[in-house]
């Protein structure tokens, strides 16, 4: 389970940064408190991305070769979700 | 190496095997897989029959749907036509569309797992062959009625996201509209039964030695397909139930006038509906980059980075549904976030596409007809994506939306994502399965005229869009500058028609279905598929030590046919796979797998007779084949499930493994699971539409008082759930009676059925009316779900009994007693959740 956790943990911070985002706005549409909302989601979101990329990066230094390979998808995966959320946070915090 | 089960990755050194197999060992595998003839066939469970069956039947719906394309161009090649009435029109734009979507591209993508996984992961068969069985049988069935609604003037003419309240009984007075919401949500059940078999077929029967990281990229592509159809369908199924309800006793979820909401419709429906769309591409891309690579003659350019598309396709697409809404007034800030997440899902679709043509630059693709429709798709795929991404951009959303320009790009996307890809799969897999390939060269004219008629179809239809034409309208007024661009797509679809015809006619005359004396691995792939093989397989099942282990080990063909490796006999003298480990593959136990039978045939047919029956309201008939089903499915369960003398056997190289095994992780606890997760989201989707309706309609909202119970009634079904864990814990036990652990679940589906009557009777006296409010109908649905698992709970709680009755429950522990405890203990958790939610939301909190 650790394993699978390690590695779809990025996507799935990505995810849940997404439903949550889409909660507040419609919790409280058309209102800066969704705006304001989101600037700690994605800071937690971030944290924890960070987190599962420290996590991986030393997977990716371990001497079996499928957690090797493992690491380093659970890296592109944090990476990539790293992006999506924050290039996701964007139409809020640019407002 | 590391090990995941405790299994000494060493012992896969001693193969393969020096010494000569004893004589005999394969007539008796012949002896075992043989399949049925003659009529017999329609009992067969092999993957090689069922699999085969089912591309027959999704590419026949490909043909009917296409059928009814060419007829609506025509009628939309000159202003006025009167070749379809409107209505008629409409009947036909509704079929071809969800034919498409659910008769043939999601079971096409099924239909080929079920026919390449288990040679690709050299298993014997998928774990449970008889579920195949059923899901193509069910689909077949309902699949082939639903088609024939068309003949008798019945058949839906909502479209294929059949929104209300155009499809409420207002508007739609028919059972028309039945006829979509019953058989495509009986459709869906089949799928999910489909994907359940893949996903667990995937992570729990490949080869000894192939890692997550040596899997073929096609099994990557299924697992993600099946992950998100456990996901998406719950919601399609939801939807199609709550708006079935309101047509059938006027439950009003969708019924502003009422407290209901057509756009919780939409949200359900998009739910479902956008990660469907990838739910069709990922298989699709799964063997665009098999075939680009064996058709290159290279390994693919950047595996692990197609993975990790793979993955992040399959998350980020539950994240876009709402941008086919930009248009219904959603705030602004949550558009906003669904255009992002809409471009963003474009960067793996893209990093996808590089690594097919880095594969294609970097080796040698020969010119033959796999490549062409490789090559077609791509382009085509292409040009989809980037219209996607415009239309993805809100502002220019509102310009196109509902025109013809969307129906260019969802046509771009999905042939050129899907259906090339496709066509490319059956010219390179057919000699797997065929005494002869397809011709190559009416191949090549197959696909320029497929290529051409697409082009010439969909690309002028963009400017049809840009010019204001609106879709689903049966005809258009002259001189309003449509009729060139219209007459061009005509002609493009005919000729695509053209193509597809001169295809069925190479069908015709070279694709000879066979199990063993195959045309062969005519185009060079790498992968196990094309191991020699019988319908048990490869003889042997091979260790994997490389991604393309023909490529690596040329002797690997003759050593598996010598039977040197796992598995060269039937050790038990039935049919059997290995079970391995889903991240190293590692061998776990050997699964004895059921045989051809005719129950599963029976169920779909009784369960299909109850939902079609149901639609033309023939209420008792459909009441009579729906207790039909249920004996059916038990009978076909009944011979499951039975340990076999032997302990443990020998599998080769000396390597002793267990011949029965329950608990975490087996895989029938993995597919009950699986089960749940279905379950859950059918549930959660429920409680998103209760707080959906909440959050737009308050005022509609009532106290009943109803929040005393509340507790009460969760601490029952709490002691229910209770009891069943209790028996578990029973049968573990040496001391215990034949009798003491099946009495807990009984006593324990007794308090799950008290407590759902309890809930249900105290509704009923707090004055709840369904017909009144959406906030009435979704209470009423909460317990009409939870009665339904309640009904199944007790029905596996009979089932268990009864074979507790024949002594067919196995000590300690026995996989029919660990089902049955993990449906019913879910089934308890749901019931005191939708109570707490009922009874104290809002009122209560």
């Amino acid at each position: 389970m650790r394993a699978w956790t390690l590695l779809l943990g990025g996507l799935v911070v990505w995810t849940a940064h997404f439903l949550a985002l889409y909660g507040v706005a419609s919790i409280f549409p058309g209102t800066t408190i969704a705006n304001w909302l989101v600037l700690p989601l994605t800071l937690v979101a971030v944290a924890a991305l960070i987190f599962l990329l420290r996590r991986s990066v030393v997977q990716m230094a371990s001497r079996d070769s499928l957690d090797r390979w493992m690491g380093r998808l659970a890296t592109l995966g944090a990476a990539i979700s790293l992006l999506a959320v924050v290039w996701q946070a964007i139409p809020a915090l640019a407002r | 190496m590391k090990s995941e089960t405790g299994f000494d990755p060493a012992l896969f050194d001693r193969f393969p095997t020096k010494e000569e197999r004893p004589p005999g060992e394969i007539e008796e595998l012949e002896r075992v897989w043989r399949a049925p003839r003659g009529w017999g066939l329609l009992t067969a469970v092999n993957n090689n029959y069922i699999g085969t069956f089912y591309v027959g039947a999704a590419f026949m719906f490909f043909v009917l749907a296409g059928f009814l394309a060419l007829v609506m161009r025509v009628q939309l090649a000159l202003p006025l036509q009167g070749v379809l009435p409107q209505e008629t029109y409409n009947q036909f734009f509704t079929m071809h569309g969800t034919l498409m979507m659910f008769l043939f591209a999601v079971p096409m993508m099924e239909a080929l797992g079920v026919l390449l996984l288990p040679q690709m992961l050299a298993a014997r068969d998928l774990p449970f062959p008889r579920l195949s069985a059923y899901a193509f049988w069910a689909y077949f069935i309902g699949g082939t009625c639903f088609f024939m609604s068309l003949f008798f003037g019945l058949a839906p003419d909502g479209g294929w996201f059949m929104y209300p309240p155009l499809t409420s009984t207002t508007y739609s007075p028919g059972i028309n509209a039945d006829f979509w919401l019953l058989g495509i949500g009986f459709i869906e059940i089949s799928a999910i039964a489909g994907a359940i078999e893949i996903l667990v077929g995937v992570l729990k029967t490949r080869a000894p030695g192939m890692t997550l990281a040596r899997m073929p990229i096609f099994a990557w592509a299924m697992l993600v397909f099946a992950a998100m159809i456990l996901i998406a369908f719950p919601a399609v199924i939801l939807a199609t139930l709550l708006l079935e309800l309101e047509r059938a006793l006027n439950w009003p979820f969708f019924d502003a006038t009422r407290g209901g909401d057509p756009m919780l419709w939409q949200h359900l429906f998009w739910f479902f509906g956008h990660p469907e769309v990838y739910i069709i591409f990922l298989p699709a891309a799964g063997l665009v980059s098999m075939m680009v690579s064996a058709l290159s003659r290279v390994t693919l350019v950047g595996y692990q980075l197609v993975v990790l598309a793979l993955l992040a396709t399959g998350f980020i697409s539950f994240g876009v549904w709402a941008h086919h809404m930009f248009t219904t007034g959603m705030p602004t800030l949550s558009i906003s976030f669904f255009s992002a997440a809409s471009m963003a899902v474009s960067v793996p679709a893209g990093i996808q596409v590089f690594s097919w043509i880095a594969t294609l630059a970097a080796g040698k693709p020969r010119h033959n007809t796999p490549t062409l429709f490789l090559v077609g798709g791509i382009v085509t795929f292409v040009i989809g994506g980037l219209t996607g991404v415009m239309v993805a951009m809100v502002p220019f959303d509102w310009q196109v939306h509902d025109t013809h320009f969307i129906v260019a790009h969802l046509h771009y996307v999905l042939i050129g994502g899907s259906v090339f890809p496709v066509f490319a799969g059956l010219y390179y897999w057919t000699p797997m399965m065929s005494r002869r390939p397809l011709s190559e060269r009416l191949g090549k004219w197959v696909f320029w005229l497929m290529f051409a008629g697409m082009q010439i179809t969909f690309l002028p239809m963009h400017l049809t869009g840009f010019m204001g034409m609106p879709r689903r309208v049966y005809t258009y007024l002259p001189g309003m500058g449509l009729e060139p661009t219209n007459m061009i797509s005509t002609v493009g679809a005919l000729t695509f028609g053209v193509g597809v015809a001169l295809f069925i006619y190479d069908l015709a005359r070279n694709f000879r279905f066979a199990v063993e004396g195959t045309a062969g691995n005519v185009y060079g792939g790498g992968t196990l598929e094309w191991l020699p093989n019988g319908l048990y397989a490869a003889r042997s099942i091979p260790v994997v030590r490389s991604r393309e282990p023909l490529w690596d080990d040329p002797n690997l063909g003759d050593d598996v046919e010598q039977g040197r490796y796992f598995l060269p006999g039937t050790p038990t003298g039935q049919r059997e796979t290995i079970i391995t480990s889903p991240i190293r593959a590692e061998p776990q136990y050997l699964q004895i797998m059921p045989g051809p039978s005719v129950w599963p045939l029976l169920g779909a047919l009784f369960t299909a007779g109850f939902f079609l029956l149901l639609t033309i309201q023939a209420y008792t008939p459909a009441v009579i084949s729906g207790i039909l089903a249920i004996p059916s499915i038990m009978r076909w369960l009944w011979e499951t499930d039975r340990p076999v003398a032997k302990q443990e056997v020998d599998v080769g190289g000396g390597i002793r493994l267990k011949t029965y095994a329950t608990g975490p992780s087996t895989h029938g606890w993995w597919a009950m699971i699986m089960l749940l997760i279905v379950a859950f989201m059918v549930f959660l989707m429920l409680v998103f539409g209760f707080l959906f309706v909440f959050g737009v309609h308050p005022e509609y909202w009532i106290d009943f008082n109803a929040s005393g119970p509340a507790l009460p009634i969760a601490a029952v079904y709490t002691a229910g759930g209770a009891l069943v864990l209790l028996g578990r814990h029973l049968l573990q036990r040496e001391g215990s009676t034949l009798w003491s652990p099946t009495t807990q679940v009984l006593l324990g589906c007794l308090a799950l059925a008290g407590a759902w009557i309890l809930d249900f009777a105290l509704w009923q006296d707090a004055g709840i009316d369904p017909e009144a409010s959406a906030q009435g109908a979704l209470i009423m649905a909460f317990l009409s779900l939870e009665g339904f698992l309640v009904g199944v709970a007790v029905l596996m709680g009979a089932y268990l009994a009864l074979r507790t009755s024949r002594n067919m429950i196995e000590r300690p522990r026995s996989v029919t007693f660990d089902v049955t405890m993990l449906f019913l203990v879910y089934t308890a958790a749901q019931g005191a959740a939708s109570t707490l939610l009922t009874r104290l939301f809002p009122g209560g909190l």
